[in-house]
């Protein structure tokens, strides 16, 4: 890949912008009082947001989403009663009304005007196909990772962002934090110098099932409406174990763990690191704890498992003939050379917070700018992911032609790039 | 097949399905395996056995599986799981099959089959899906329309243009999506003019908000520079998301015309609106007229200036400059700041000399700003920062000096070094402390950089010390090491405090031997103690080779002089399992103290190490701890009313001893979550032990020991 500098503002400590067919640009400073920032927020300037699938992490992202002024949350869709009744007192206590509706479901939730986005934090099952259901219907997303179970469904997701016009956003919020931001920028803009490597933890390289449970009693619709919570995925019955759903039909059900799980975040940021270009080419099956993957220019992007500065999880590694960075959720960042700071004041902020990638997606909502994982970024860094486990399922290398979305003579691979939605359910 | 064990089977079984096989190659042994899940779809198979099977189907099956999966089409449980593997066989019987069973089937499953075929873009199919747009079940017809959508070729879209008019509700709105899709695919294949035809009949069709706003993306998209008008008409529209969708093709647009007609709209629009549009241009570099952005920069609304300077320091162009460096002592602190951040970022070699060239000219307020860019930009103005430094005003004093931080090398790096030792003021010394710490952890040569600072240190006050070797910290390297580990050695409290914490906190591994020797030779068993816990950090966090480990497990065992010290090696030992670290958590039982965590050491050494030979069972069994068949039967976690099952977590994580050692000591972050929170927990297993029963109630957090059957 090419690796051009950057033309993009910096705002505040964000880093900068991108270059290329993911290209953003960090929305423009406009005068705080413009946007209605500074304290009275007039109501043309609030977006109005509706949540759907509000669990753990739903709950935490909705935190985010309330820390903003110019949010106004107005309803949450939940196949679980008690989710529904928990989300609705959050939302009446923070607006001091009993204005937050409630739906099961989350067509009922689309089909009002007067919202403006959704936040998506169902289970990854979900994920893609509620996201193209909220784009035909109008509205800005914010959709919590993996987004996609599938290629196929990365190269859709795509494609109906754009073709609908819409904001697009994967919960993927380490792109809007800064010492994640500067060591991209350090490998993108050519500080590193040619990029060599780009080191991706997958945290587990499994691949994993959802299967099918023995049958149990099914609760009653209103306490959780089954048949609506397996969605898109194939029929089985209703088994309370199923209900975990961060672990359920990821990946399609049939390749799915860490690579997928981690990957999202951590080769997203690689992805970013080289300048957001098509996925890699090549994938191989793990060796000695890695699955090294191959862009078409040789930068390789490795998922390993061991091996890393202990900086927090999450780490990523940006290797190039000059330099190296390495970094983590601990908010720290290694660097070959103190030089390649260059005097920059990177602040450091662990834990991996989402509030800036909240504020993000909430000014390209106004702006129509592009957010830092817009869907055409979330896409690439997706087909990497679930290429690597198509090679980690296969046991073989796999080879991906960018151009025809498609692996080069490889039947049995291509059989994997995606998966039927369940009736009545579509793409 | 028994179902509680499917998962973790199934998966299995899909891995290891295709380890070997070669690409573009029929893997071997691969029709036996479509045989194998044939029987099982013929069978009389549990339901969740077919469903598999399907799945497995997906990938081994060919022509051969089509008739049996076709078969069960109608089924409404297994339907989805059929056309998983339907979807996924290429061979053209597959979409045979499907385009059969959609003139046999109703409801749901015709619903999924006609979403099958629309995804196999099956082209046979559309005579067939055009007279389901009239069906009278509303999502067969929508169905059939997205379908339609997909294959979107000659007759296909000519269905969906005849339905258009006739559709009605949701099927209606289905058909125009399906249009847009066919609009976009006749543009791509040349038929500009028949794209526009479609999208305008969406245009103008009865159907909701956001069909109407896709088709106007396309219909102005489609035209090119034509497109223009339409465009600004959604800019000039009083209603938001009409003014929305025009920002977002504003910056699909080709150069040229759209450019010219953004630059005039802008002066049109209200503040707010013009803002937002200059975002846009933003968004359009290489094409949109510097010059309206500098022109909308110098006057007019404070929303659109700061969006206008904002945006001539991401577009990058040089002939900014001048309207931004006049910005940067505007009156209006918003604008003055816009102007500064976006000459932060406006790059090229003529930005640094027009700043560089105004220096020597300025007054002090204006002085104090072009200081400050010199360090955010980076340009090389030593000397004038360093003459800046003795300016007579105090902000440009320290605007000097933060700049030096920025620029200042190491030859001079004795200039801030002088500002932080003897400052003129508290502020200018905080000033010069933050900048000698921004230069000295960006030079190249960190070992020459640690040496000037170290010099540094002489005579100094200890507070300046103490901030110098923070300074020290964040350099690292060799000098840096040997200059902290000299503090740590001296009789200053604060000096020895700042240290050893540094060193608690080292990145690289050479700090070990250094902290090994502080725990005995430092002054004072608190800095004593610190410096083990930060030998055994490394052992504990850094990459090194296990013999380097085991080894400094063994000094620190060695040193330790405190149970809670001994118990951390022991948790090294149980993180990185060896044999070596088995005999030294045997032997560490015999230790006052940390019996209990020796032994537990000891048995998740044996379990992650897998079969043990007789001996290190021998060893085991001076321990208490003897091999058994231990089998969980179930086990959970929680508190009256609210338990969650966690057999699975806990079969990972038991051996062959009574000891289970989970991987956190928190149950709640190792069962995922807590079940019942505020409230005392307990975990309760029954299991069998050589095949004899027994149960066991653990409180929330404690060490889980199986208590042997009688």
């Amino acid at each position: 890949m090419s690796v051009r500098r950057s033309r993009l503002a910096r705002r505040r400590f964000l880093g900068t912008g991108l270059a290329g067919s993911a290209a953003v640009a960090a929305p423009l400073v406009i005068p705080g009082s413009a946007l209605g920032l500074d304290g009275t927020v007039p109501p043309s300037e609030r977006v109005v947001v509706g949540g759907i699938g509000i669990g753990n992490r739903g709950t935490y992202d909705l935190s985010c989403f309330f820390e903003q002024k110019d949010v106004q949350f107005a309803a949450v869709c939940d196949v679980k009663e008690a989710r529904r009744n928990a989300v609705k007192k959050m939302a009446d206590d923070r607006a001091g009304n009993d204005a937050c509706a409630t739906y099961r479901d989350f067509r009922e939730l689309l089909d009002r005007d007067d919202i403006d986005a959704v936040l998506i934090a169902t289970g990854p099952n979900w994920h893609a196909t509620m996201t193209m259901y909220a784009a035909h219907a109008g509205k800005d997303i914010y959709c919590e990772k993996p987004v996609t179970k599938n290629i196929d469904q990365s190269l859709i997701l795509k494609d109906t962002i754009r073709r609908t016009g819409r904001v697009f956003q994967a919960g993927t919020q380490r792109r809007n934090l800064p010492h994640f931001a500067f060591a991209c920028e350090l490998a993108r803009t050519g500080r590193l110098g040619k990029m060599k490597r780009v080191y991706a933890h997958p945290a587990g390289m499994t691949a994993i099932s959802s299967g099918w449970l023995p049958a149990e009693a099914e609760p009653a619709k209103d306490q959780v409406d089954w048949d609506m919570y397996l969605g898109p995925a194939a029929w089985r019955p209703f088994n309370p174990k199923f209900l975990d759903g961060f672990n359920f039909e990821k990946g399609g059900g049939l390749v799915g763990g860490g690579v997928l799980e981690w990957g999202t975040h951590c080769v997203d940021l690689c992805q970013w690191a080289v300048n957001d270009c098509p996925p890699p080419v090549e994938y191989n099956p793990p060796k000695d704890g890695e699955i090294v993957a191959r862009y078409a220019d040789g930068v390789e992007l490795i998922f390993r498992e061991k091996g890393w500065i202990p900086l927090g999880s999450c780490p990523v590694r940006f290797e190039g003939e000059d330099g190296w960075v390495e970094a983590g959720d601990s908010g720290k960042m290694v660097l070959s050379s103190p030089a390649l700071l260059a005097g920059r004041e990177v602040a450091e902020i662990g834990g991996y917070p989402a509030t800036f990638h909240v504020r993000d997606f909430l000014d390209c909502v106004k702006s129509r700018q592009q957010p830092k994982t817009n869907a055409v970024a979330a896409c690439n860094a997706h087909i990497a992911c679930h290429a690597a486990n198509v090679a980690l399922f296969l046991g073989r290398q796999v080879r991906f032609d960018n151009a025809t979305n498609q692996f080069i003579n490889d039947a049995e691979a291509d059989r994997l790039r995606s998966e039927a939605l369940r009736e009545p359910w579509r793409l | 097949m028994v179902l509680r064990n499917r998962l973790p089977l199934v998966a299995v079984l899909l891995a290891l399905s295709f380890v070997g096989s070669a690409p573009g190659q029929q893997p071997a042994g691969r029709s036996e395996k479509e045989r194998e899940q044939l029987a099982i779809l013929r069978g009389s198979a549990a339901e969740a056995d077919k469903a598999l099977a399907c799945k497995m189907l997906a990938i081994h099956g060919s022509a051969d599986s089509v008739s049996d999966l076709a078969a069960i089409l109608a089924n409404e449980r297994l339907s989805s799981w059929a056309r998983i593997a339907l979807e996924a066989i290429p061979d053209p019987a597959a979409g045979e099959a499907l385009r059969r069973e959609a003139g046999k089937l109703g409801g749901l499953p015709l619903v999924g089959v006609i979403h099958s075929l629309g995804v196999r873009r099956d082209g046979a199919a559309v005579a067939m899906l055009s007279t389901k747009l009239t069906d009278g079940d509303a999502a067969v017809a929508s169905a059939a329309a997205y379908a339609l959508g997909l294959v979107g070729d000659g007759p296909a879209t000519a269905a969906l243009r005849a339905a258009l008019p006739r559709a009605q509700g949701p099927v209606r709105s289905a058909v125009a999506e399906g249009l847009v899709r066919c609009a976009e695919r006749s543009l791509a294949g040349g038929k500009g003019t028949e794209a526009i035809a479609i999208y305008e009949e969406v245009r103008a069709a009865d159907v909701s908000r956001q069909r109407k706003i896709e088709a106007t993306r396309g219909a102005i998209l489609a035209r090119g520079e034509a497109g223009v008008p339409l465009l600004l008409e959604q800019l000039r529209s009083p209603d938001e998301k009409s003014f929305r969708l025009g920002l977002t093709v504003a910056r699909e647009m080709p150069a040229g015309a759209t450019d010219r007609a953004l630059a005039d709209e802008l002066a049109k629009l209200p503040p707010a609106r013009g803002a937002l549009l200059v975002t846009a241009m933003a968004d359009r570099p290489k094409s949109t007229d510097v010059a309206t952005l500098v022109k909308a920069a110098g006057a007019g609304s404070k929303e659109v200036r700061a969006a206008a300077l904002a945006a001539l320091g991401q577009m990058g162009n040089p002939a900014a400059v001048g309207t931004l460096l006049a910005g940067v002592t505007d009156a209006d602190a918003g604008i003055a700041g816009a102007a500064r951040a976006a000459l932060a970022e406006l790059r090229g070699a003529e930005v640094d000399a027009a700043i560089r060239a105004r220096i020597e000219k300025a007054d002090p307020a204006l002085l104090a700003v072009l200081l400050g860019l010199v360090g955010q930009r980076r340009i090389d103005a030593v000397p004038a920062a360093i003459t800046a430094a003795d300016h007579p005003d105090a902000a440009v004093r320290t605007a000097a000096l933060k700049a030096l931080g920025e620029i200042v090398d190491i030859e001079r790096l004795g200039v801030l070094v002088q500002q932080t030792v003897k400052p003129r003021s508290d502020a200018e010394g905080a000033a010069a402390l933050a900048a000698l710490k921004a230069a000295s952890i960006r030079m190249p040569d960190r070992e020459a950089c640690a040496t000037r600072l170290a010099g540094a240190l002489a005579g100094a006050p200890v507070a300046t010390q103490v901030k110098v070797l923070e300074i020290l910290g964040g350099v690292g390297g060799t000098k840096a090491l040997e200059t902290i580990a000299s503090s740590a050695r001296s009789d200053d409290e604060e000096l020895k405090d700042a240290s050893s914490r540094l060193l608690g906190e080292w990145m690289t591994a050479d700090a070990a031997p250094v902290l090994l020797d502080l725990t005995t030779a430092a002054k004072g068993e608190k800095y004593q103690n610190r410096a083990m816990r930060g030998y055994i950090r490394i052992a504990r966090q850094f990459d090194l080779p296990l013999e380097q480990r085991l080894e400094m497990c063994r000094k620190a065992w060695g040193a330790a002089r405190q149970p809670a010290e001994q118990k951390m090696v022991l948790d090294v030992l149980r993180r990185y399992p060896a044999p070596a670290g088995l005999d030294m958590a045997v032997t560490a039982h015999g230790t006052e103290g940390v019996k209990a965590e020796a032994r537990q050491a000891a048995a998740s050494i044996a379990q992650k190490l897998g079969e043990l030979p007789a001996e290190g069972w021998a060893k085991l069994s001076a321990l208490g701890l003897k091999r058994s068949k231990v089998e969980i039967q179930k086990a959970e976690y929680g508190a009256e009313g609210r338990k969650k099952d966690v057999t699975d977590v806990v079969r990972k994580h038991t051996g062959s001893t009574v000891v289970i050692v989970l991987p956190d000591p928190s149950f709640n972050k190792v069962f995922a979550g807590d079940p019942a929170p505020g409230a005392p927990k307990q975990l309760v297993i029954r299991y069998l032990i050589d095949g004899r029963p027994g149960e066991v109630i653990v409180n929330e957090d404690q060490a889980i020991e199986l208590v042997e059957p009688k």
